[in-house]
């Protein structure tokens, strides 16, 4: 028996498809590019007639986070509809934590993109959906809402990042270890 | 990592270590992407409203307290862009931007090409080799182009390039001694 089966993480079990790793890591090129824009946007000058510094950041930040928003739900529907294949087999407790963990940095960013969407329909700022197209407004302006939802938006942000911190880190504790859970996201399965 | 008796490096270690380099470049592939992105964002905006520079700040009281802003950061917030515009070469924000494209499609190739690195394949590693070296390249590219602003962008751009510098110069290094050491083992 090698090192690698001897993991309580079979190869077997966490074969992910392409489609999913291809979505995980288009989130995860979505979500840091959002993180990190959305510090610098803002630092720009507040919008008024004559300063629209704001627009272009604010505009790209609506629609990432809006295609992310869906991109999540096609991905949730996944992750639960394979844990509930799962269900049957025996879990080992890192398992049981992994997926836990899973479930809450999926929880968390449906909640990001959904507060997100709530802060802005309540600003009385308009969203062009790539602009293509504008999306309805269907809530009045309320600057009430507005902040409520702005503020969920902000920590539910900061501790989505402090779960990726955390996603990151047990990334690499495996890649250490060469156990075999990092191979199920890369493309080519360790072999040895 | 273990040595054998004759004191050569064991293969599953380069395994391990090849496992190592495709975590690290990933996770930093994707940070220079948003970072590049970011940058791209960033030539674009800047660029197009100079007609706002030339009126005062607009801060409205509900706005400030939206934002938890105090009057004056709202005004130095303007003050913020112009700063930017008047710190740089009129050549330096098209340079800026040709160097973030570059920048994303290098940190999308690398994150693809680690993606896909395979010990066993000599192509991968070697390519994925050759697209850090690109990312040192350009690193010091853009370090040399942000020597030609003023102080306070250079303050603003050299500490993260010198930063990036070392990061990518760490990861072609890694990817070289894996890709040396298993050399004669490689399937092209």
């Amino acid at each position: 028996m090698t090192e690698n089966s001897k993991s309580v993480f079979s190869r077997e079990r966490l074969a992910l498809s392409s489609a999913t790793r291809f979505c995980h890591w288009l989130t995860t090129l979505a979500v840091f590019y959002l993180i990190i824009s959305s510090w610098w946007m803002l630092s720009l000058p507040l919008p008024s007639e004559n300063s629209t510094f704001r627009v272009l950041p604010f505009q790209l930040h609506k629609n990432v986070g809006l295609t992310l928003f869906l991109l999540l739900l096609a991905m949730t529907s996944s992750f639960i509809l394979r844990w509930i294949k799962a269900n049957d087999r025996k879990e080992s407790k890192s398992q049981i934590k992994a997926k836990i963990g899973h479930g809450l940095i999926y929880l968390m960013l449906l909640f990001c993109c959904l507060s997100g969407y709530l802060s802005s329909s309540f600003s009385g700022w308009g969203t062009q959906f790539w602009w293509l197209f504008d999306l309805p407004i269907w809530a009045r302006e309320s600057d009430d809402l507005n902040a409520i939802f702005s503020d969920l938006h902000l920590w539910s942000c900061w501790l989505l990042i402090f779960l990726i911190a955390v996603h990151i880190g047990a990334a690499l504790h495996h890649s250490f270890k060469n156990d075999g859970v990092v191979d199920s996201m890369l493309g080519s399965p360790n072999k040895s | 990592m273990k040595t054998d008796m004759s004191g050569n490096y064991k293969e599953k270690d380069f395994a391990t270590a090849g496992k190592l380099l495709a975590v690290l470049t990933i996770l930093f592939g994707v940070l220079f992407f948003a970072s590049s992105s970011n940058e791209l964002l960033k030539q674009a905006v800047l660029s197009s409203d100079f007609a706002a520079l030339q009126q005062d700040a607009d801060c409205r009281a509900d706005e400030l307290a939206e934002e938890g802003l105090s009057l004056r950061e709202c005004e130095l917030m303007l003050v913020q862009v112009e700063i930017f515009l008047v710190s740089s070469p009129s050549w330096f924000r098209s340079v800026q931007k040709i160097f973030s494209l570059i920048g994303i499609a290098a940190a999308l190739a690398s994150i693809g090409l680690a993606l896909s690195l395979d010990s066993r394949r000599g192509f991968s590693i070697r390519a994925l080799v050759l697209v850090l070296s690109g990312l040192v390249v350009l690193d010091s590219g853009m370090f040399v182009v942000a020597l030609q602003t003023g102080p306070l962008l250079r303050a603003q751009y050299l500490w993260p390039l010198i930063l990036w510098f070392f990061i990518h110069l760490c990861l072609v290094l890694g990817g070289h001694f894996i890709s040396e050491n298993t050399k004669d083992k490689l399937i092209n």
